[in-house]
């Protein structure tokens, strides 16, 4: 926040990173990020953004401070300890992502699992432990207590909608046939 | 299910009514596009504006039904004085504060109508309304939070909530009027009773208000029917039906 801040204030608001679940079953995706003024706000915003048309059927959010990251290069070189390091720091409950793949442009981070730990480090340690397969290029650490999800009571007025609404290319609306025309009338 | 004339011109009339005032508030809702406070709010408020539109739509297709009139033709081709949508939705958009304080109001009545209006006698109608009320469920949610945020916020976010709900306010009980044809739709089952609806409505947002310290002024309603416009009106048409007044004939635009 400070890097931003200049003599009038920083009026930018937090970002948070947006967690998308597409159907049953599947889990929670990293799909982007929002700027809002609270967790409520946050959800709100990224439905908004990316739940409008794509199917969904739960979104979380998270504070983007509040993720920590790290690479496999970085867990490889020991830049980071990679087993958990004395701490004085309570165990709590973190949820762990993964990137799994290069294939697409997007940065898909998939949610593993749970894991309690003491500390980041730790939690990054206790998921490659949980979770050996596939193995990660990069994990991300969440404590679960920064994380709200979307209300579940409110399911079908936030998702149900989007199945309703396709993408609609140019043709749809006939723009270019009528163009068409006109150039042939026109020749 | 066939209707009696006197009831079909009574639901023509309500259905006209009904898609006016979204219309028009979808409009000026989209007269926000690349302006809003911030990039996400711009498309959250788009979405809401689009779905307005959409409900515009459902209502102006079920009258299609009953007399075969043109979706487009009506809300290209008609001057100010034959539109009958409430006044509280033509007023200009003001700022953020006044947006938020209007949509809050209208999301409410329309919360409240179509949980009623989903069981509908008139099958077209009560499935229209079960589409278009689970997304209004989400534009509640949405300006509930702003005008609890802005009212709970600075001085300055409070003042404004406080100058919206002021100018606002006499347009309410317009939007909660019962209208000419309504007893009709009523004893057939077609509409809930609107009295139900404004109470329920009423409650709602004196509930909201009270909880939030925020005081509505006390004052008469503004007069007069859903025939009667404000220039605003006249202006957003001018704007609205610009590219379709050009080129009437035009197959696409």
């Amino acid at each position: 926040m400070t890097a931003h801040s200049d003599a009038r204030g920083d009026t930018q608001w937090p970002r948070w990173e947006v967690f998308k679940q597409d159907t049953e079953g599947s889990p929670h995706r990293a799909v982007g990020s929002v700027h809002a003024a609270d967790a409520e706000h946050a959800l709100l915003m990224a439905r908004s953004v990316y739940a409008r048309r794509p199917a969904a059927v739960s979104l979380w959010v998270a504070p983007s401070e509040s993720v920590y990251a790290r690479t496999a290069e970085q867990l490889q070189e020991g830049t980071v300890v990679a087993d958990a390091p004395a701490t004085t720091e309570p165990a709590r409950r973190y949820l762990a992502f993964r990137k799994t793949s290069h294939r697409r442009a997007m940065t898909f981070v998939d949610f593993a699992g749970e894991v309690s730990a003491a500390g980041p480090d730790a939690a990054v340690a206790a998921a490659r432990r949980a979770f050996p397969e596939p193995p990660a290029l990069a994990w991300w650490v969440v404590p679960a207590a920064a994380v709200t999800a979307s209300p579940e009571a409110e399911a079908e007025a936030w998702f149900e909608p989007a199945k309703g609404k396709t993408y609609k290319q140019q043709a749809e609306y006939g723009t270019l046939a009528a163009g068409r025309r006109r150039k042939g009338q026109t020749r | 299910m066939t209707l009696e004339p006197p009831v079909r011109e009574a639901l023509v009339a309500r259905l006209t009514a009904m898609a006016d005032d979204e219309l028009i508030l979808g409009h000026r809702d989209s007269e926000w596009t690349g302006h809003a406070p911030i990039l996400e709010e711009d498309i959250a408020l788009a979405n809401i504006a689009q779905d307005e539109i959409g409900h515009a739509l459902l209502w102006l297709e079920a009258r299609r039904e009953l007399d075969g009139s043109d979706p487009d033709a009506l809300v290209f081709g008609r001057g100010a004085g034959d539109w009958r949508n409430v006044r509280l939705v033509e007023l200009p958009k003001g700022d953020w504060a006044f947006t938020m304080v209007r949509q809050f109001l209208f999301d409410v009545f329309e919360c409240e109508l179509l949980s009623r209006l989903r069981h509908s006698r008139h099958v077209p109608l009560a499935e229209a309304a079960a589409k278009a009320a689970r997304e209004e469920v989400f534009h509640l949610r949405h300006s509930g939070l702003w005008v609890r945020r802005l009212a709970g916020g600075t001085a300055e976010s409070a003042r404004r909530v406080g100058a919206a709900v002021d100018l606002a306010w006499p347009y309410l009980p317009q939007l909660l009027a019962p209208q000419p044809g309504d007893a009709l739709l009523v004893e057939a089952g077609i509409v809930p009773s609107p009295a139900e609806v404004g109470a329920a409505a009423r409650e709602h947002i004196a509930t909201t208000f009270s909880e939030l310290g925020v005081a509505p002024p006390d004052v008469p309603p503004n007069p007069g029917g859903r025939e009667r416009h404000s220039e605003a009106l006249v202006a957003l048409l001018i704007d609205m039906q610009a590219v379709a007044r050009a080129d009437p004939a035009a197959e696409a635009w």
